[in-house]
């Protein structure tokens, strides 16, 4: 085989994986947010269809696609077809850039944990691509030709270009301390239990909250707030093109874990973990261990995400807007300050280099 | 002219009269059961007493005053009953105070001792006296803790009047009608005291040709029609004004409806006409041609047969028929069955557009039918109609040669409108033998079988329109039924059944035929002979043929129903308009 | 002046007003939550038997000899939802009128229970039958024969409406 060849092969793995895999995991989060809601109701939730309930969602699925596929007659049909598009396939396209674990050897070939290793500007296509997002859920707001949908969208665009800012600020201290877009370098920078969670507290909280924004989902889930907009941005749309929406949605969701994660729950670094195993460097083993890790570190913030879903009420427009504006952007340019200050002192006395 | 005070309103009446005709006339009712207009005075009901009393004078002869300076009233020892009471000069009536008030209380206790209170399977109920004096001058408790007398539910009176005993309040209100109006004097108390009930002399029967009169003019459900007996409640049905299309009196009735089939006829009073009656056998026959047996949409002949065609092009061939015959060949039959509207197009279209002179209407005559009361020999409501209008041409082919030139070919096409030929067996064996019979009909008779272009037409219950009586009163009718060309939305009577029943409502699935007016028939033909008439309602042609016919001048819908209909050629000196009795109303909702 | 202002400064203090603890106490309650038992009942398997004050499909009552239903027509005038359609017709038994046809439209019936209010007769009462699945709207419309339910089968609510008599 000649190593072109295999390259495509290893890549196009890959991608096959990180696509299903991805869906799958949006399929049971839907699963577990049924869940989790029921518990928290004191219900059972979905228990009928499969052992446990857990082909609930495929069953979902399956109804979506049974369903008609309704376009308004007032509707701009061209982008009333784009529209989920654009959120599923932005969804997926941040994938390319977020790494698993460390990479492995099979024979002599080094095999990457990421679909596009080596991007040194990996953390700037993640904040661009989830920008693209807005696009998909303004396009639907405004295509449908309807008046909840309009506002929907339109919500969904302030709220996205407020909280970005924010987002992208509390990063600042995560890079300062890192020295790198990179995101397996961030996640090396925080070996040995340095996680920026700990170095970066006030980042985090700003972070969480800002992914909560960034990902519509309760307390600010405001461009689908259904007592007040029917379905929001995607009242006019059914069948899988909302499944679609609905799917984008979790992505977006395990998307913003992961990046939590990678960024501030050190990505699959593990003190003692490692050392304990005592695994060669680049074995597959380890590699797999590494993954683990990571999602085990995935799965109790999505379950937060879930959790806050069902315990908090939704904001008021005006609330968010002033925690967005009044709160989080002050406190994301302090977080830099203080950093910067601390980091030049610490230089000062020597403490690092 | 007396001068009384009715609960401090002056009024000026005329001697001799009672309180309670002096009340009446001025729009004051007061509660009564026994007392009818048009029946002499019994007084035994008791329920319209009233506190009567004069202004007191003073041994100077002046009157009393009291500090405020209005008149102290000598009330009398005990109260009087209204409707033998005659009115005096100065007289002050009271029919609100306590103590008139105590003595309705007391009466309608005494009423309801006996009464079974059984409401709901009674056919008055809604419309009954005894519910509406119970609800408006009664405490509405009984302090009667015995036993009720109990008596017989159901005895015929008569062929058609059922006797329900326990129910009656014996007000006697049957037995002087049947002495009186029906001048049938066989019904007559029995017994005495609770046990008093109304019979039949033996061997006699009330089958009087008036009886079901009786059932309207009983104040409670003591009465009621075997006809109608349990087919209705009556507030599920709409009342629409209507004019019996039975004979030449032109009996102003109420049609009651329900999902869109007549349930039954009750008379309308109207003073210049039919006062407060109508006949029984109007009553039991006139609205069952209109929910049975109909004809349906247009049609063409086929050979044998009678094919389904759209109205337009039944009338194009209805047109196209009449164009290629000679205007001498054509005879146009109006009808004496038909509205002023139809026989005006009617005629129009014989002068303007077929320019024929051949144009009559035939006359049902009964004598066995005419009585003294209402009933009139000639069974057509608007001869007198068609008369006025030119149906009848002194020259040119009528009635009383027709058969002979049809016979000699000389007429070749026949164009009847809303006739029926079951009583003049010569002309139906004459038209069987035209080229061409253009018929409009509402129910298939002998007539309809040899048409070669067949209409259906709406009945009296389904048009809007007018009809002339014996006595020349043009009367406004108004549509009762929908039809496909008329539908209940559009200022029909609805009931409440009618006005929420959507389409999958079982009880709001009353057939809606498919029928037009005859006057929007002879339009579509006419158009089709280039005629270019755009009558959109009948209103409008009304408002042409008041215009072109002079009996008719100044006339229009709202004038009729106003004046309950006038009399051709009256309408600027047309009947004073008075207060109208209706025993008992039926009040919506 | 004597105004009482209840601003949010005025009302909350510090640790409430940056919501983060108040958040994480709402958080702690609905995690509290879910280690309670549960309520579900496994509808198809486990039936609820309501009790006779449960308004459920309204029916006739039938007695050994026939209906109790006079036709009168009152739950159809007082039914809201114009649900009930009675004609009545003439029998030869003491009580002279019976329903030839009585049908209610379950569509359109909202079980508020006037049709059972309004009866003389207490002919019309609620049941406790609340399992009413159609396939189409014809199906829907019951007639007398799914209407008239045996006296023996309806003495709970028969019971439960003498008690307010």
């Amino acid at each position: 085989m000649s190593p072109l060849l295999t390259d495509v092969l290893i890549l196009v793995a890959k991608i096959f994986l990180i696509v299903n895999g991805l869906l799958m995991a949006a399929a049971y989060l839907v699963y577990f947010e049924r869940k989790i809601s029921a518990w928290i109701q004191n219900r059972i939730g979905p228990n009928r269809v499969g052992p446990l309930g857990l082909f609930q969602s495929f069953a979902d699925v399956f109804k979506l696609l049974m369903k008609e596929d309704i376009i308004p007659a007032m509707a701009d049909k061209k982008f009333h077809f784009i529209a989920p598009i654009i959120s599923i396939g932005v969804a997926m396209a941040v994938y390319a850039v977020i790494p698993f674990g460390d990479s492995f050897f099979i024979g002599d070939k080094e095999v990457f944990m990421t679909v596009a290793p080596g991007i040194n500007i990996g953390l700037l296509f993640v904040l661009a691509m989830s920008s693209v997002g807005v696009y998909g859920i303004t396009l639907a707001g405004w295509s449908s030709n309807n008046k909840y949908s309009l506002l929907g969208g339109l919500r969904s665009a302030a709220q996205m270009i407020s909280y970005e800012l924010s987002m992208g600020l509390s990063l600042i201290g995560v890079l300062m301390i890192a020295g790198s877009l990179n995101l397996t370098d961030i996640v090396h920078a925080q070996s040995g239990g340095k996680w920026n969670i700990f170095l970066q507290p006030i980042a985090f909280i700003i972070f969480l909250v800002a992914s909560f924004a960034e990902t519509n989902r309760t307390p600010f889930d405001l461009p689908e707030a259904e007592p007040e907009l029917v379905g929001g941005y995607h009242t006019e749309y059914s069948g899988m093109k909302f499944g679609v929406f609905f799917l984008a949605e979790y992505a977006n969701m395990v998307t913003a874990s992961a990046m939590m994660v990678l960024l501030f729950l050190g990505g699959w670094e593990m003190p003692f973990l490692y050392e304990q195993l005592a695994l060669p460097v680049g074995s597959p083993i380890l590699a797999a261990v590494q993954f683990g890790v990571f999602a085990a570190k995935l799965v109790p913030i999505l379950f937060f995400f879930i959790w806050v879903r069902w315990s908090i009420p939704r904001f008021r427009y005006d609330q968010l807007m002033n925690l967005g504006w009044k709160v989080m952007l002050p406190l994301a340019l302090a977080n830099i300050l203080v950093t910067g200050v601390v980091m030049v002192l610490l230089k000062h006395f020597g403490f690092i280099n | 002219m007396p001068q009384i005070t009715i609960d401090g309103q002056r009024i000026e009446t005329s001697a001799g009269k009672t309180i309670i005709e002096a009340a009446q006339e001025n729009g004051i009712t007061i509660p009564h059961f026994c007392w009818h207009p048009a029946l002499s005075v019994s007084g035994n009901c008791r329920m319209c007493l009233v506190n009567t009393g004069f202004p007191r004078k003073a041994p100077d002869g002046t009157f009393e005053r009291d500090a405020d300076g209005n008149n102290v009233i000598g009330w009398g020892p005990k109260l009087s009953i209204a409707c033998a009471t005659p009115v005096a000069d100065g007289m002050v009536i009271d029919t609100q105070g306590d103590k008139t008030e105590h003595a309705q209380n007391a009466v309608m206790e005494f009423l309801l001792i006996n009464h079974p209170l059984d409401c709901p399977i009674c056919d008055e109920a809604g419309q009954c006296k005894l519910q509406e004096y119970e609800f408006l001058h009664s405490k509405g408790k009984s302090r009667f803790d015995e036993k009720k007398n109990h008596k017989d539910k159901r005895v015929p009176l008569g062929p058609n009047v059922m006797f329900d005993a326990e129910r009656c309040i014996s007000c006697s209100r049957c037995i002087r009608f049947a002495d009186e109006v029906a001048t049938q004097p066989v019904l007559t108390f029995v017994d005495r005291g609770d046990h008093v009930t109304i019979e039949t002399f033996p061997g006699t029967q009330f089958d009087s040709p008036y009886s079901m009169n009786v059932i309207d003019i009983c104040p409670v459900g003591a009465l009621t029609s075997i006809d109608f007996r349990f087919t209705s409640r009556v507030w599920e049905m709409s009342f629409t004004d209507s004019i019996c299309p039975g004979c030449s009196r032109g009996c102003n009735i109420k049609v009651g409806v329900r999902n869109n089939e007549i349930l039954r006829l009750e008379p309308r009073t109207n003073m210049h006409v039919n006062t407060y009656w109508m006949c029984d056998d109007a009553r039991l026959n006139q609205y069952k041609f209109v929910n049975e047996n109909r004809l349906s949409g247009a049609m063409i002949r086929s050979g044998n047969t009678l094919v389904p065609a759209t109205w337009e092009i039944a009338a194009e061939k209805a047109a196209k028929l009449l164009h290629s015959y000679k205007p001498s060949e054509i005879m146009i039959l109006g009808s004496a069955r038909a509205t002023n509207e139809d026989n005006f197009l009617l005629s129009r279209l014989s002068h303007k557009i077929l320019k024929t002179t051949h144009i009559d209407f035939l006359h049902h005559t009964d004598n066995d039918f005419a009585d003294k009361l209402l009933r009139t020999s000639d069974r057509t409501a608007n001869a007198h109609g068609a008369m006025e209008i030119g149906i009848k041409q002194h020259h040119g082919v009528s009635m009383d040669n027709l058969v002979e030139k049809i016979k000699n070919h000389s007429i070749k096409a026949v164009y009847v409108i809303d006739e029926h030929v079951a009583d003049n067996p010569e002309l139906a064996n004459a038209l069987s033998l035209v080229e061409c019979l253009i018929v409009h009909a509402s129910n298939p008779t002998s007539l309809t079988i040899m048409a070669h272009v067949l209409f259906a037409t709406s009945t009296y219950a389904e048009t809007e329109g007018t009809f002339t009586n014996m006595n020349k009163r043009v009367q406004y009718l108004m549509p009762a039924v929908a039809t496909l060309d008329n539908e209940r939305i559009a200022g029909l009577e609805m009931s409440r059944w009618d006005k929420f029943g959507a389409r999958n409502d079982r009880w709001s699935q009353g057939v809606r035929r498919d029928c037009k007016p005859g006057w929007e028939i002879i339009q579509l033909i006419a158009n089709h002979l280039g005629a270019g008439w755009h009558f959109s309602d009948a209103e409008s042609v009304f408002k042409e043929l008041s215009i072109d016919v002079k009996g008719f001048h100044g006339m229009s819908y709202e004038l009729l129903q106003e004046y309950q209909g006038i009399t051709l050629g009256t309408t600027d000196h047309s009947d004073v308009k008075a207060v109208v009795y209706e025993s008992h109303i039926f009040k919506p909702n | 002046m004597n105004v009482e202002k209840n601003t949010e400064k005025n009302r909350l203090n510090f640790w409430e007003r940056i919501y983060l603890p108040e958040i994480a106490r709402g958080l702690g309650l609905t995690f509290k939550q879910m280690l309670k038992p549960k309520m579900t009942r496994q509808y198809p398997e486990e039936k609820w038997e309501p009790t006779g004050s449960y308004r459920g499909r309204p029916v006739l009552v039938l007695e050994e000899d026939g209906e109790r239903c006079v036709a009168c027509s009152l739950c159809s005038r007082v039914c809201p939802a114009l649900a009930i359609e009675v004609q009545a017709g003439e029998t030869t038994k003491e009580k002279e009128r019976y329903p030839v046809k009585f049908e209610i439209n379950m569509l359109r019936c909202i079980y508020c229970g006037f049709c059972e209010e309004v009866c003389p007769e207490e002919a019309i009462i609620m049941s406790k039958d609340y399992e009413l699945i159609f396939t189409n709207q014809e199906d829907a419309i019951l007639g007398k024969d799914k209407l008239l339910i045996p006296i023996a089968q309806l003495q709970d609510r028969l019971e439960f409406l003498r008690q307010y008599r």
